[in-house]
């Protein structure tokens, strides 16, 4: 549990980016698979934005917990395409 | 156990940082590291850890390499430079998630028992450094990294982690670096010099002059 939390400790700055990408691909297509694979683009986007600057400072608190790089964004992926498929059948049940 | 780091090669660019590298840490002993800034101690913890990918390496653990990054291993902790924890994270929980109990850490250091409820950030510099150090050493593990531990904090902290690394050395490989070598040369068991890109395993404090990285009237008695 405290390591889940973790984990989404390290998701917190990405919220805000993942629910305006929600809110774009909803007024797009308002359908899963689509949002599915943005979401696969961004989580690759952000390994490599971490990746590529100081935040991949980051990573080693992480790696002390017995979390790797992979898994990490692995786990990211699905709790935000989770949280993306949520947000569109609530979405479309309302337009 | 037995930690060797063998056989190092590492390039920025086209520049050699380390080269010809040897280093062994046993259980029961710390192993501290001495260099000049800029010698390239941090890159070598980085890379023993896996952060940081050079050219060559060789890991061998009780003389069997080793082909994956060590902290895949899951017995490994390191204390990087910085701070690595959440700076939201509150203390109790930052515990928690390392299987520790913060009662018994704020029985032995009496002054952090107010701060149960702070979130990591709040707190000062030096007083992150060490709950960071005692983190890392206290946490269940075999082979820890310490990079600069004593670095920002009070004398009194400086010995309550000499404290901890002498009662963490019994059942763990310790590595230290940190630029506060009398500290370093006093709780170290063997000591080895980074100078040129390459580890010297230093026998005698006089080599330290000679290596050009200690004054004659900084040498310790």
């Amino acid at each position: 549990m405290h390591r889940l939390l973790a984990i989404l400790a390290f998701y917190k700055p990405f919220v805000t980016w993942s629910f305006i990408t929600n809110i774009i691909v909803a007024f797009i297509s308002a359908q899963i698979i689509p949002g599915i694979i943005t979401k696969l683009f961004l989580t690759v986007f952000a390994w490599y934005y971490v990746h590529e600057t100081n935040q991949r400072r980051k990573l080693t608190f992480y790696k002390n917990l017995g979390i790797s790089p992979l898994k990490l964004f692995s786990i990211l992926f699905i709790l935000d395409i989770i949280f993306t498929v949520i947000f569109l059948i609530i979405f479309r049940e309302f337009t | 156990m037995l930690f060797e780091l063998d056989n190092v090669e590492l390039y920025f660019k086209n520049k050699r940082i380390l080269n010809g590298i040897y280093l062994k840490a046993e259980t029961g002993k710390v192993t501290g590291i001495l260099g000049r800034n800029g010698c390239g101690k941090t890159s070598l913890l980085d890379i023993a850890f896996g952060n940081l990918k050079p050219k060559y390496k060789l890991i061998r653990i009780d003389s069997k390499p080793l082909l994956k990054p060590l902290y895949k291993t899951g017995f490994v902790k390191y204390l990087p430079q910085y701070d690595s924890a959440p700076k939201d994270f509150k203390l109790y929980r930052l515990f928690k998630v390392f299987e520790l109990n913060w009662d018994t850490f704020s029985e032995r250091f009496e002054e952090f028992l107010i701060y149960k409820n702070y979130k990591f950030g709040n707190l000062s510099g030096g007083q992150r450094r060490f709950i960071e150090t005692y983190i890392i050493l206290k946490t269940k593990n075999e082979i820890v990294f310490l990079d600069e531990p004593f670095n920002g904090i009070s004398p009194l902290m400086i010995e309550g982690v000499k404290a901890l690394i002498t009662e963490e050395k019994i059942k763990k490989i310790l590595v230290v670096t940190d630029h506060k070598y009398e500290d370093v040369i006093n709780i170290s068991d063997n000591l080895y010099l980074l100078n040129n890109g390459t580890t010297k395993l230093i026998n005698k404090f006089s080599e330290l002059e000679d290596y050009g990285y200690l004054s004659e009237n900084q040498i310790p008695i």
